[in-house]
């Protein structure tokens, strides 16, 4: 981002920059990317400091009291952009007086270079004038590192004893962007710039900006329903409009009218911003405009008819006939990723030998990708074979995290196949999936729009115009319109909202949804007949978690499990822990199979997570350890670290932590049995016939995934996701017994609410067992 | 029921099936257990599967919650009264839809097979429905022909009859001319075939000009001389043709060869003569319909022989007294 490379530059100059600053211009003023970098590995290109290089003890020990140094003097929301920028020339360090070291004024220099910077006072003008603000800046504009700063320089916020939050998405982008605005204020992180995400808070006693994930800035509302610690709320991103961010809007909107000194910013990236302008009674807009060049733009004559394909031609059909520049291909998952990046090297490696291509380096990117493996995507392209030969170039091909949330500089062609894996939910079936779904024609623009960020660039759709507007929707559905609700629900009551009905969002979701969350609270007894929180419902908003997760984290005491329960919770709360590489399927799965407990896959987890924890495995070192058997060192390494907070959580609420003898009978039975009090409304039984199962309440006919291991026949399984694919597939299951689930639900297992005969008289024979042992017991 | 013991109107009887308490015989129940095992070990077919768990999701995804779910109970009892949430007006009142996507076809793919299958049904449908309409109208295009091939019979007939009359009455010349001395008329008359005629008859013939011939019958002409003239040349072809013992005396059909490419060449010559030159009258009457060609001949026959084609037979005087009438209809 620092290194941005302005439209100006030849590309000749391009190339130098590429050459000599390139690996800096990448991942080092990446701030998305800035958790990745180790102190010492950036000895090239500008001259960096070490991180602590500005160790000094603070001078100025109180930072809520009225300012020092430059800042003397000044008054609150009427300082003017020389005033800030005096201020950040120097000499000491205007938020704590150290003095500033040779990085920070390298930095500053790249800083001003960002187009945001040229609108800072008009920006000041209108912060200053009004309560909410509307920014608008492409991504490249550095709004999410600047914005936030400018604001310090004018809102004070030590003088409040208060801090401006600025809200992300991500946790990663939260904690890098945390890390890259430290650097440029030239203050440690923790200190005065920190970041708070799920089970991690990186903040001190002098933060005075904090970054934060929109979830936890929700989670904080729920115990300061008007958010007293901040002077100025920035939310960043807005356009993605995640689920936390909508929330925070609708909570927003009302706190404002409560705490007319609050401040609050909405940013996003994209130019339908009037919508914000609108939801937020028309509040001012600034749009900063990014620096972007023509894209061409082109359309297949044809719909495609494997779009996949589609996506290999046309990537190679560049590399072999359009000038250098890098491209940008848009897939839907780690899988289709990875097996594209594997064919189009080959095709490369071909190209190579028998045509006289240039090289052609291929990188994939996804969530899941490991960080150092996601930064070989600002590695420069390869250098042609030899001087003066064909160009080579790099081919990215990324789900769409590329589209808004990276910038990647130096892509000139993007290819886009319309896809997007996109979260659906549907209260209905209650189904919480991920599908391959076409894209919005907001997405496409943006997908183009990454072609045109270093000099003119090319996009091509693999489909046809027609398509482009008649199949494509305008926007895509924010994630409220996609979401199971029921945390949500349990978010807004402890967040004071008692009318639901009435509360006033930007997209409000179908009522069918928020009916299915109360029902899912009500049977959780979360929530009381009147919708009322009830003490278990406050007790399980206390833990980040799925409702139904943390309710089984409270009662798991009473089956003797809690320790068990406790991790079982932490593995479900991280990332598979399985890895199974294409090359290595076979060896992984045997690998996997050494942890598989016939009674399922939570079960298996537990054996994993043990395994992990072991001397053995923990003196041989946990990392190899992990490498050899196929498992996630990253996740299970996080999964210790979830439960660490989850644990606390538990010891803060009086929460028993408990377990039995591994060697007790029933050590397995009583994890079951708790399972089946958290997940006992995802539960399928098996078919008369065969190998199928059915979801007992909507009655879907499903199947065990077959990542799943289930070594004993068992009529009903309780599971993690239904997912829907080609097949309807239950995927996370271990085995249960019907009557524990009469046995924690009785009300949501009477067999009158049951449609589907086979479960309703499968229920009806259990009760009356029950019903006889009961009685012959006593 | 208890109490009126003798109220049969009104007394109810216990179904049975919903009574799963009343005991069943051993037999019931040894039927039932098999019944049910046999459908326990009827495994459905991986299709019938997939077609089952699609048609069981879209039922169940076309289901809305209605007010016996317990969320619903709640919801309402917050105050909602239908419609949408929140404050807008334009609020969703229905879940986004869940879309599946089978196979890896690209954007407007699926549409696109939508459409084609649309086209290929709406033009199958068409072509049933141009069949349709065909078979309706079948009978009457078919009578149409049938008409038409009547007329066109009966025009050549009376083409024949009016040529009769005319090579009768002023065709002396041409009965003369024929040293067969065999009216041509008169011939037709009899036999009705012209394939009968020797081509030596037609050579022989008193080649008069096609537009001497009246031109409501110089079809009929015209037609007979091309008919001769094909005749001839096959016979000539024929003739031409070495057989073995022309082979033995090549002279001879060196010397027929010489003669009857002459004669052909004349021939021809006199055809290409007659039909080439654009005959203006001819192609005026040959425009209309054959029924109006018909028509014409009868008329003529009637003013100027007295002859009904339809009574087939020559009145004595104009008034043509005993013919109903003009038309062939009114013949009966």
């Amino acid at each position: 981002m620092a290194d941005n490379t302005g439209p100006t530059r030849s590309r000749f100059k391009r190339q130098k920059v590429s050459d000599d600053q390139g690996k800096m211009g990448g991942d080092r003023a990446n701030p998305y990317l800035a958790h990745m970098n180790d102190d010492g590995d950036g000895s090239d290109g500008v001259g960096l400091h070490e991180r602590g290089s500005n160790g000094t003890p603070h001078a100025n020990g109180s930072g809520d009291t009225a300012t020092s140094g430059q800042m003397a003097g000044w008054k609150r929301h009427a300082t003017t952009a020389a005033n800030a920028k005096a201020a950040e020339d120097g000499p000491s360090n205007p938020f704590n007086d150290a003095p500033l070291s040779d990085r920070y004024f390298s930095i500053l220099r790249t800083r001003r270079d960002l187009p945001v910077h040229a609108q800072r006072q008009e920006f000041l003008d209108l912060y200053q004038k009004s309560q909410i603000l509307v920014f608008v800046g492409e991504t490249g504009s550095g709004k999410t590192t600047q914005i936030p700063q400018f604001v310090l320089y004018d809102d004070l916020p030590q003088t409040q004893g208060k801090m401006v939050a600025c809200t992300q998405p991500r946790r990663v982008a939260a904690m890098s962007v945390a890390q890259r605005v430290a650097q440029e204020m030239d203050v440690t992180l923790g200190e005065e710039v920190g970041y708070s995400i799920r089970f991690e808070d990186m903040t001190g006693p002098r933060t005075i900006m904090k970054y934060m994930t929109d979830g936890m800035l929700l989670r904080e509302a729920m115990n300061d329903h008007d958010l007293k610690r901040y002077s100025t709320i920035i939310l960043d991103e807005a356009h993605e409009r995640t689920l936390a961010t909508d929330i925070l809007m609708g909570l927003l909107k009302e706190v404002v009218v409560r705490r007319p000194d609050l401040k609050l910013i909405i940013m996003s990236a994209t130019l339908d911003a009037q919508k914000f302008q609108k939801y937020f009674l028309n509040a001012p807009l600034l749009a900063v405009p990014g620096r972007t060049h023509p894209v061409e733009i082109f359309y297949t004559p044809e719909p495609e008819r494997d779009y996949v394909e589609a996506a290999l031609r046309t990537v190679l059909q560049i590399h072999a006939t359009e000038p250098e520049g890098d491209i940008l291909l848009f897939l839907t998952g780690e899988e289709e990723i990875e097996d594209a990046c594997r064919k189009i090297s080959l095709e490369a490696d071909e190209m190579i030998r028998e045509a006289d291509a240039g090289p052609l380096k291929v990188c994939p990117l996804y969530g899941t990708l490991p960080p150092a493996q996601q930064q070989r995507i600002f590695d420069a392209a390869p250098a042609p074979f030899k001087p003066g030969g064909r160009p080579g170039r790099k081919c990215i091909v990324s789900t769409n995290i590329a589209e808004t949330s990276l910038t990647i500089d130096g892509i000139v062609y993007v290819v886009d196949p319309g896809f997007s894996k996109q979260k659906v939910y549907n209260p209905r079936i209650r189904v919480e999936s991920l599908l391959v779904s076409p894209i919005s024609k907001a997405s496409a623009q943006q997908r183009a729009g990454r072609a045109g960020r270093t000099r003119p660039g090319k996009c091509f759709r693999l489909y046809t115009e027609g398509a482009f507007k008649k199949e494509l929707i305008d926007q895509s559905y924010p994630e409220i319109l996609r979401s199971n609700l029921a945390s949500t629900v349990l978010e807004l009551k402890k967040l004071g909202i008692d009318d639901l009905v009435h509360f006033d969002l930007m997209d409000p979701p179908a009522p069918e949804t928020l009916m299915r969350a109360l029902e899912e609270l009500n049977y959780l007894a979360c929530l009381d007949d009147e919708g009322d929180l009830t003490a278990m419902g406050r007790l399980a908003s206390e833990f980040p978690l799925d409702p139904a997760l943390a309710v089984m984290l409270i009662s798991s005491p009473e089956f003797y499990c809690s320790n068990e329960i406790l991790s079982l919770t932490s593995l479900l709360s991280v990332p598979t822990l399985f890895v199974r590489p294409a090359a290595a399927r076979k060896r992984a799965d045997e690998m996997k199979d050494l942890f598989a407990h016939e009674s399922g896959d939570h079960l298996t987890m537990l054996n994993v997570y043990h395994a992990f924890k072991s001397p053995a495995a923990q003196d041989a070192g946990a990392k190899q350890w992990c490498h050899d058997h196929f498992l996630s060192f990253r996740a299970l390494q996080q999964a210790d670290n979830v439960r660490l907070q989850l644990k606390r959580i538990m010891e803060r609420e009086g929460l028993e932590l408990i377990s039995t003898p591994f060697t007790d009978k029933s050590y397995y039975d009583n994890i079951r049995r708790a399972l089946a009090a958290g997940f006992f409304m995802q539960v399928a039984k098996k078919n008369s016939s065969g190998k199928a199962y059915i979801t007992v309440k909507d009655g879907q006919d499903v199947l065990l995934h077959p990542s799943t291991v289930l070594g004993q026949d068992s009529d009903w399984v309780v599971y993690n996701e239904f997912v829907l694919t080609s097949k309807n597939y239950v995927r996370g299951v271990t085995a249960v017994k019907v009557e524990w689930l009469i046995d924690v639900a009785p009300g949501y297992y009477d067999p009158e609410g049951f449609k589907n005969a086979d479960v309703k008289n499968a229920l009806r024979r259990a009760g009356e067992r029950m019903a006889r042992r009961g009685a012959g017991g006593r | 029921m208890a109490d009126d013991e003798d109220d049969y109107l009104s007394m109810t009887f216990d179904d049975p099936s919903s009574n799963p308490s009343r005991k069943e015989t051993s037999l019931q129940r040894t039927r039932r257990l098999k019944a049910e095992a046999a459908e326990r070990s009827r495994v459905p077919s991986k299709k019938e599967r997939a077609e089952n768990e699609r048609v069981a999701r879209e039922a169940a995804l076309a289901t809305a919650l209605d007010a016996s779910n317990k969320g619903a109970q709640m919801l309402a009892k917050m105050g909602f009264k239908g419609g949408g949430l929140g404050k807008s007006a334009d609020a969703r009142t229905t879940p986004v839809e869940v879309l599946m996507k089978e196979g890896r076809g690209g954007v407007g793919m699926e549409s696109e097979r939508k459409r084609k299958v649309r086209e290929a049904a709406e033009a199958e449908e068409g072509l049933q429905k141009r069949q349709k309409v065909t078979e309706v109208e079948y009978r009457e295009r078919a009578r149409n022909e049938r008409e038409e091939r009547q007329a066109e019979g009966g025009w050549w007939s009376a083409m024949r009859v009016l040529e009769g009359f005319e090579t009768g009455a002023e065709g002396a010349t041409i009965t003369q001319a024929s040293e067969e001395g065999e009216g041509e008329g008169g011939e037709i008359k009899k036999s009705g075939n012209e394939e009968d005629r020797t081509s030596k008859d037609v050579v022989s013939l008193d080649r008069k000009p096609l537009r001497a011939f009246n031109l409501l019958y110089r079809p009929l002409i015209r037609q007979r001389r091309e008919k001769e003239a094909q005749q001839r040349l096959r016979r000539e072809l024929e003739v031409s043709l070495p057989t073995a013992r022309e082979r033995e005396d090549p002279e001879i059909d060196l010397d027929d060869k010489t003669a009857l490419g002459t004669a052909i060449e004349e021939l021809e010559d006199e055809d290409a003569e007659a039909e080439g030159e654009a005959d203006a009258e001819l192609e005026a009457y040959e425009a209309l319909t054959f029924a109006q060609r018909l028509e014409k001949i009868v008329q003529e026959l009637r003013t100027r022989y007295r002859y009904c084609f339809w009574c087939k037979c020559q009145y004595a005087d104009e008034e043509m007294e005993g013919c109903p009438g003009v038309s062939e209809d009114e013949h009966g």
